[in-house]
């Protein structure tokens, strides 16, 4: 049985370590949490999660930019692919938060501002669904009644691809009218994506995760 | 609704702005990339890859709102690239990269070719043949840098392999230097007006820090070579949020003045404090223009034009990045209509 003491110096390192972009040291130890007998819901939760919870405050402090989230991001990734994997094994149902389709807008590249919304929503303990870059209106349709998600989150850096928000939102709404739909990217803002017809903005990743739960949580009370 | 008459035309107010001579009104730049091929029935793919409907549709565009945009095609790329067909696309892109590995990223070396057989020389030329007073082209030094291997690889190295981003840094720069080197032969240095963009460096991706380390030293040399060569002013587009960076973008030499191009992001009394000597040129919210409505764009021109007639080293408005290229007509003139109404010198 593992010490409460050794299970806090895990948990803290694997915050740390998410928080220092250190990757091989979140490997090392979300195995060591493994060997030890940590639970690895709770090494995930408490541990990887928790630094990215400080990453994303580190982020909106202007303490870290792009580069330091995306090594973040690749810290966390590398303690996931090693503690998920047992969580499954366990046959314990970890508490999910909420269910994504995510994607960048049919005509547009750019996908660093939607890997950095994903980062935060696995860190947040949602499960996602990642269609990629230049994605058709269509294919969100089809991924929200696949996954039967609760949220969706389009986004753009190109003026001329947020054109496209109005259309894919209202094929969502046709299909999946219970879907909550939220926007994102540098030429949008609240006002935009009200007048698109989308329920939720958020104008960073760490900001996407609060309005994407607050969303979720109105959609189950109703 | 109408129109003040210029009492200027638009190249004659262009050359006494670059004199800092007096202008009869504020002159407009359209930010003219894809809108162009939009506006007269064109392809956007045409602005990048042909040169006489780019320089056709760009001189009828300047010519119906009164932009003074140089007819010029912004990138003709070497990457493999897909061009711009989709309903919804803006701008080519590129669909694979030079560079992909650390070891590539060694390896590279950069050859640059005489540009006489591409679109952007070729639509240049078209400029000359036409007696412009002034030819543009783009150039840049972190954001091509991210053009070899992708701005999430580049943002990697820059912490984890510094002297990889290093190295493709220089390389981009030495590359730019060299570009350079062959418009001011094809051209002369007189009427070559370089255009300088970073979108990447800007504080919506890296920090001031690593501005200061990555981007300053790169641009700084490209812009100092480039004046060395005889060239008398640089339009620089400050791409996005910037604030951050200013005090290192400050340290730049823009020319003669330069001409530094804001986007909404950054406030023009902001910026003109930073740039007291040089051209401001700005910053009408793209997005806005785009999905606004005229009363919107006529109020956010009317506040640009308020402060930047105040900045001692002259004004030119403009969207704050490009032009949406599917923006309103209207809207667009709705720009023009707020310049005619506030935008006169006497």
């Amino acid at each position: 049985m593992i010490s409460g003491e050794r299970t806090r110096e895990i948990l803290k390192g694997l915050h740390d370590a998410v928080v220092s972009f250190d990757e091989d040291r979140a490997a090392q130890l979300s195995q060591s949490a493994l060997n030890e007998g940590v639970d690895p819901y709770i090494a995930v939760v408490d541990g990887l999660a928790d630094g990215m919870r400080e990453v994303g405050d580190l982020y909106e402090r202007k303490v870290y930019f792009v580069p330091e989230l995306l090594l973040c991001g690749d810290a966390l990734y590398a303690g996931l692919n090693i503690l998920r994997p047992a969580i499954v094994a366990s046959g314990r149902e970890a508490r999910v938060r909420g269910s994504l389709v995510i994607g960048v807008m049919e005509g547009d590249i750019h996908d660093i501002g939607k890997n950095l919304v994903k980062v935060m929503f696995e860190a947040a303990g949602w499960t996602i669904h990642d269609l990629g870059r230049d994605v058709k209106p269509e294919r969100f349709v089809e991924e929200l009644a696949r996954t039967n998600s609760e949220i969706v989150a389009l986004s753009t850096l190109m003026t001329t691809s947020m054109l496209g928000m109005p259309k894919v939102i209202g094929m969502i709404r046709d299909q999946t009218p219970r879907v909550r739909i939220m926007v994102g990217g540098a030429p949008l803002n609240r006002d935009v994506a009200v007048k698109y017809g989308a329920d939720g903005y958020a104008d960073n990743a760490s900001g996407a995760v609060a309005e994407a739960t607050r969303l979720v949580e109105a959609l189950r009370q109703h | 609704m109408g129109l003040k008459p210029d009492r200027m035309s638009r190249d004659e107010r262009m050359v006494a702005l670059l004199k800092r001579q007096p202008l009869d009104r504020i002159p407009v730049f359209g930010f003219l990339l894809g809108f162009p091929a939009v506006n007269v029935g064109y392809a956007i793919a045409d602005m990048y890859s042909d040169p006489q409907k780019a320089f056709d549709a760009m001189q009828w565009t300047t010519d119906q709102y009164g932009f003074q945009d140089i007819p010029w095609v912004s990138w003709s790329p070497r990457a493999e690239v897909e061009m711009p067909t989709g309903e919804y696309s803006q701008a080519p892109i590129v669909s694979r990269y030079p560079v992909t590995t650390e070891e590539e990223a060694w390896r590279l070396e950069m050859t640059v070719k005489r540009e006489d057989g591409r679109a952007t020389m070729k639509c240049a030329k078209l400029v000359e043949a036409a007696g412009g007073s002034f030819i543009d082209f783009p150039v840049a030094t972190f954001t091509y840098a991210a053009g070899f291997c992708g701005v999430e690889r580049l943002c990697r190295w820059a912490v984890r392999r510094p002297e990889l981003a290093h190295r493709l840094l220089g390389l981009a720069t030495r590359a730019g230097v060299q570009r350079v080197r062959h418009w001011v032969d094809t051209f002369g240095p007189e009427r070559l007006l370089p255009f300088t963009a970073e979108p990447t460096a800007s504080n919506q991706i890296i920090s001031p820090k690593q501005f200061q380390e990555f981007v300053l030293p790169y641009i700084k040399e490209l812009h100092e070579q480039m004046l060395s060569m005889g060239i008398k002013h640089i339009l620089c587009h400050i791409c996005g949020e910037q604030n951050l960076n200013l005090p290192y973008w400050a340290q730049v030499p823009m020319g003669d003045p330069g001409i530094v191009s804001f986007g909404h992001e950054v406030d023009i009394d902001v910026a003109s404090r930073y740039f007291p000597d040089d051209i401001i040129m700005g910053n009408v919210e793209p997005a806005v223009i785009q999905t606004g409505r005229p009363e919107q764009v006529y109020e956010l021109t009317r506040m640009c034009i308020e402060k930047g007639r105040k900045h001692p080293g002259g004004f030119m408005l403009a969207p704050g990045c490009e032009l949406p290229p599917k923006s309103p007509p209207y809207n667009v003139w709705t720009m023009i209509k707020a310049v005619s109404d506030f935008g006169w010198y006497d």
